[in-house]
């Protein structure tokens, strides 16, 4: 540095001094490429092109340029605008005037406005049903997958070296598109409309390939402006139109965009995108040697089950007759032996019964009444009279006794009672 | 896949298959054509594997648009 090397020989002269400011101002991350919000005041456009005006608010002030042609202008600012500025700090050595120089301004009210867009555009998506679409399923393998990114991109590189690790040489198309600045929605939406051609068999067949059945399009990492494409109508529509399943990858974990709420998968990074979609070939190829192995073994095992069911099955058979015949033999015996021993027991029974019924119908008949001291009267008819009123004085009647008969004459009537 | 099977569709019939065999308690006949089937599904997936590989094209939108509709 010579104004080091100045400083050790005498009085450092302002010039080298000023350019030391400078350089150590320049050296500072800090105070490069910042983003800076502020009111415009003093602002002039000179016939040069390059604009001149001063960044302040409450706390403090700086004046600023904008070189002819460094950016677009929106015409909207004027004095007392809030606006953003990507600035760097520089100090104008020949009036030892420190000033911003602007790389990029925007009016704030038109940030606001592309946030306003973004949640229209949303809502507007909501009630389409875009987000709650059913969503496509990738297929196991992809036999042909597009992705759609920027040209040596370190995105597409990631991808690249994920894919060889995972599938190498899996079949691939990729189309490179500008993924951010004024021409990128346009250039993603036609990156996304060849992508879908690819999927129409018709079109594959005649470039002899596989159709397209993956669309992958993402981008890296970078500002909220950087992704915004990825925010835009177009973009969404696109994504939504492709009949086969579209991974969005844009950013990292943390940025959500529209993109990722319309698309079939959302992948956090291009990496995980691959990750998602293309399998570990050696897993694959040990799945399917797993299935090999699992229906030769229950097959090798339902024919060796057949076999000695089989086995079984024979010598039952040859045992068969014999058992039979002992079973119907041992049947016949108990049956025989129940219909003896049943028939004996109901013949006493019956027996038995007869000689009671014998003993009390002796017991009734009239002689055996006439034995215990009873006799029996009838008038001369010979019917037998058994009640008083049956009587009258003076009436004859006949009384049998067990050993003879005798007769009488009524000669008083007694009633029984009160 | 030629046989209008999709890759996908043998790996699910496959699953089918395989479970179906374990399971167990089918007829020799149905064993044995499970056993073919599984086994012309196999054959048809390795094929379909090596249908996966390809070149890797990498072209600048406006190429592939280009060679896309000369087609």
């Amino acid at each position: 540095m010579r104004g080091a090397s100045d400083l050790t020989t005498g009085p450092l002269s302002i010039g080298n001094f000023v350019n030391l400011i400078r350089q150590t101002v320049k050296q500072d991350k800090l105070f490069q490429n910042q983003a800076i919000k502020g009111e415009v005041s003093q602002w002039k456009q000179y016939p040069s092109g390059h604009t001149y005006f001063t960044l302040r608010d409450n706390v403090g002030q700086m004046s600023a340029v904008i070189w002819q042609g460094r950016c677009l202008i929106d015409p909207s600012i004027k004095e007392g605008s809030e606006v953003v500025v990507i600035a760097s700090v520089d100090l104008y050595a020949k009036q030892g005037r420190i000033q911003l120089v602007v790389d990029k301004i925007e009016p704030v009210n038109a940030i606001g406005k592309m946030e306003e867009a973004l949640r229209k555009l949303k809502l507007k998506l909501r009630q389409e049903g875009a987000f709650d679409r059913p969503r496509k399923r990738l297929p196991l393998v992809p036999k042909h997958i597009a992705i759609v990114t920027g040209t040596g991109s370190a995105a597409l590189s990631d991808m690249n070296r994920l894919i060889e690790n995972r599938w190498p040489g899996l079949r691939r198309t990729i189309i490179g598109v500008l993924v951010q600045g004024e021409n990128s929605v346009q250039e993603i939406v036609r990156g996304l409309a060849v992508a879908r051609k690819l999927s129409d068999p018709e079109i594959a067949k005649q470039r002899n390939q596989p159709p397209v059945d993956v669309i992958i399009v993402g981008r890296g990492g970078g500002s909220p402006e950087d992704l915004w494409s990825f925010n835009l109508e177009p973009v969404a529509r696109a994504i939504i139109a492709s009949q086969i399943p579209v991974i969005s990858a844009v950013g990292h974990e943390s940025d959500l965009l529209v993109s990722d709420m319309v698309a079939d998968v959302r992948a956090s990074t291009p990496s995980n995108a691959i990750e998602r979609c293309v399998p570990d070939y050696n897993a694959i190829q040990m799945l399917l040697a797993d299935y090999n192995e699992r229906i030769d073994s229950a097959t090798i095992r339902q024919f060796s089950d057949a076999r000695s069911r089989l086995k079984l099955l024979t010598s039952m058979l040859k045992a068969a007759p014999m058992a039979g015949i002992n079973n119907v033999k041992i049947k016949m015996q108990r049956l025989t032996m129940r219909l003896n021993s049943s028939s004996q027991s109901i013949i006493s029974q019956e027996k038995s019964r007869m000689v009671k019924f014998e003993a009390s119908l002796k017991a009734v008949h009239p002689q055996r009444v006439l034995e215990r001291g009873y006799s029996m009267i009838q008038d001369d008819s010979g019917e037998v009279l058994s009640k008083l009123d049956q009587l009258s004085i003076g009436q004859n009647i006949k009384m049998n006794f067990a050993d003879g008969k005798a007769e009488a004459s009524i000669i008083n009537l007694e009633k029984k009672g009160k | 896949m030629k046989k209008g099977k999709t890759y996908d569709e043998a790996v699910s019939r496959l699953e089918e298959i395989v479970a179906s065999l374990e399971r167990g308690g089918k007829g020799l006949d149905e064993t044995l054509q499970l056993y073919e089937e599984g086994a012309v599904l196999l054959k048809q997936c390795q094929e379909d594997l090596k249908s996966a590989e390809g070149k890797l094209n990498e072209l600048r939108l406006e190429d592939i648009e280009k060679e896309i509709s000369d087609d």
